[in-house]
């Protein structure tokens, strides 16, 4: 593994680490309850490090559980949506018929652009952090399944696979001990990928007023900062909306790197082609 | 049946899907069709009908009808271009649309064009410089910035063009004056407005294109065909150019087809940070107004778009790959 890949593997995993921190201990860590209202549009104090929004509330609160809410989101549909995305395309990639008619079905999803209708959903439905959760994973497995039935359509004819059956193996265990482990890899990029998508998403919906109003995400305090009036020509921006955009960025920027150096990895090849 | 029947008539059942889905949505919707129609109920109109009143309004939208006649109802107004009428807007929603519609393929379009050369220039570039410090450093630096969202990298690109620097409008997509002025006075207005939000809408998506180009370009650089190449003694900006890229574009496409809906996603965002007058502002100012006919065309319209988009990118795949045209050939 090159340097490079080595180095971006770090970085990426210690951010990753320290907001997964930051939204463990939220509850420990928020000098104020998010909620709480003083006074509105305080500047930077010792009370208030970040000062308080238009209606009062602790900026590094609400920006220490927006963390928690982003994060969980992300990893939560993230994770089912691979979960069922791979083994849902190992089963497509074993058994012929079923695969054939589930790729159909992949093709239409793939085929709806995702967030339109999530915006069209979500403005008809307004959701909670569930049905948000489920959106995302309703359609996150698609290209998971796609492209782990690729992988198990061409692993299958592989000497393991075909040794296990010589030996008796029932199908179960040749795909749950033999196919199933040549996934981790495309999941883990898959998972990474997912997760980026729906913290975008996600953060988007609330930036537009479409998420939960109830929950503190960092997608909602950018939103009210935008509707702030001179948020544009004042300084306020530094502080309001500044971090939150920042953690994103950071989270993203992190999944990215993480996955960077998974990809080498996984995948060393890659490095070394090109003759 | 051949290879783009196929794709066809899959684009075909996708799009009587979406048709189905926009028709049953609204009907889905906790409470009243009638607040559908009328917008959100209590909100702004404080609507007190009596039970005539509710009969005649019924029977006028067809809403007392069998689900399967306001299916009928529902296609055949699309057929002719009924989309309905925008509540909002007071204008039917086709018109209300169209009015919108260029100024998201002015601005998503003009970013498309650069962020797809320049992301396949720069993804070639670092493909043959790989591992050099040229290729590292570029490769953070995009992904620095594309991993801004773009609702967040539009603000900070307002506080200090518009905001500090004063070189920029904060939004819209013309002054007023320009628009009632026209010519090259408007032209000028158009280009400042739509400055930003183009600047915006690149630096979201080059980080995709440039990934996808040099990864498929290093993919390519590895093959048996540039080794003999090069063993011909071939120019290696010759490799590059006519024997390298030509192979590598196709991921690009088949990727940049996948990626219509993002794009679209990115194009919202942007939109509504610069008050934008295209879909996506649309389709945010029709949903905060429950403005639910104008949304279900909006999002219809979207999604057509998008289809076609994606079709589009399937036949020119199919078209610059040769194994591809020849397969067809043999149909």
């Amino acid at each position: 593994m090159s340097n490079t890949s080595r180095w971006l593997g770090i970085i990426g995993w210690g951010v990753l680490g320290f907001f997964a921190l930051v939204a463990l201990l939220a509850p420990w860590i928020a000098p104020h309850d998010p909620k709480a209202l003083d006074e509105p549009m305080l500047p930077p104090s010792l009370t208030h490090p970040l000062g308080t929004n238009d209606i009062g509330q602790d900026v590094l609160s609400e920006l220490v559980y927006g963390a928690r809410f982003s994060l969980l989101v992300g990893a939560l549909a993230a994770g089912f949506s691979t979960v069922v995305g791979v083994i849902l395309g190992v089963l497509a990639g074993y058994y012929d018929r079923f695969g054939f008619a589930l790729m159909r079905i992949v093709d239409v999803f793939l085929a709806v652009p995702r967030f339109p209708l999530i915006v069209f959903l979500a403005a008809f439905l307004k959701p909670g952090f569930w049905t948000l959760v489920f959106f995302f994973m309703f359609f996150g497995w698609t290209k998971t399944a796609r492209l782990i039935r690729s992988q198990v359509l061409t692993e299958r004819h592989h000497g393991f696979v075909e040794a296990a059956v010589a030996v008796g193996a029932d199908d179960v265990r040749i795909l749950a001990r033999h196919l199933l482990p040549g996934t981790a890899s495309i999941g883990l990029v898959r998972f990474i990928v997912e997760f980026q998508h729906v913290i975008l998403a996600e953060s988007g919906l609330s930036f537009l007023g479409l998420g939960d109003p109830t929950v503190k995400s960092w997608g909602s305090m950018l939103r009210y900062a935008f509707e702030y009036p001179t948020i544009f020509i004042s300084d306020v921006w530094v502080r309001w909306a500044a971090p939150p955009g920042v953690c994103i960025t950071l989270v993203v920027l992190g999944l990215t790197f993480v996955g960077f150096a998974l990809e080498t990895w996984a995948n060393p090849r890659l490095e070394r082609r090109a003759g | 049946m051949s290879h783009s029947g196929t794709k066809v008539v899959q684009y075909m059942i996708t799009v009587v899907v979406l048709l189905t889905l926009n028709f049953f949505l609204p009907r889905m919707m906790p409470g009243d069709p009638l607040a559908y129609l009328m917008g959100d109920p209590g909100a702004d109109s404080p609507m007190l009908l009596t039970e005539e009143m509710r009969a005649n309004l019924l029977e006028y939208y067809g809403l007392d009808k069998p689900l399967v006649g306001q299916y009928w109802d529902y296609v055949s107004g699309l057929a002719r271009g009924d989309l309905g009428w925008s509540i909002y807007f007071n204008a039917p929603v086709g018109s209300v649309i169209l009015g919108r519609l260029k100024w998201t393929l002015v601005v998503g379009g003009t970013a498309a064009v650069v962020y797809i050369a320049l992301g396949i220039v720069l993804g070639a570039f670092s493909a043959w410089h790989r591992g050099g410090s040229a290729d590292v450093g570029l490769m953070i630096g995009i992904f620095s910035l594309g991993s801004w969202p773009p609702f967040f990298l539009g603000m900070v690109l307002i506080v200090f063009f518009s905001g500090r620097w004063g070189l920029l409008p904060i939004g819209g997509a013309q002054s007023a004056e320009a628009a009632r002025l026209g010519g090259i006075v408007q032209v000028r207005s158009i280009l400042r407005h739509g400055f930003l939000p183009v600047l915006t809408l690149v630096l979201t998506h080059l980080p995709g294109m440039y990934l996808i180009t040099r990864n498929a370009m290093l993919s390519v650089l590895g093959e048996d065909y540039v080794r003999t190449a090069r063993a011909k003694g071939v120019l290696e900006s010759i490799v590059l150019l006519r024997h390298a890229l030509p192979n590598a574009i196709l991921p690009v496409v088949t990727t940049v087809g996948m990626r219509v809906g993002f794009m679209l996603m990115g194009t919202m965002f942007v939109e509504v940070v610069f008050a934008y007058p295209g879909m996506g502002t649309l389709i945010y100012e029709a949903g905060t107004a429950r403005d639910y006919p104008l949304l279900q065309g909006a999002f219809l319209v979207t999604m057509v778009f998008v289809l076609v988009l994606n079709l589009a990118a399937d036949v020119v795949y199919g078209w610059l790959d040769p194994r591809v045209r020849r397969l067809r050939a043999g149909d």
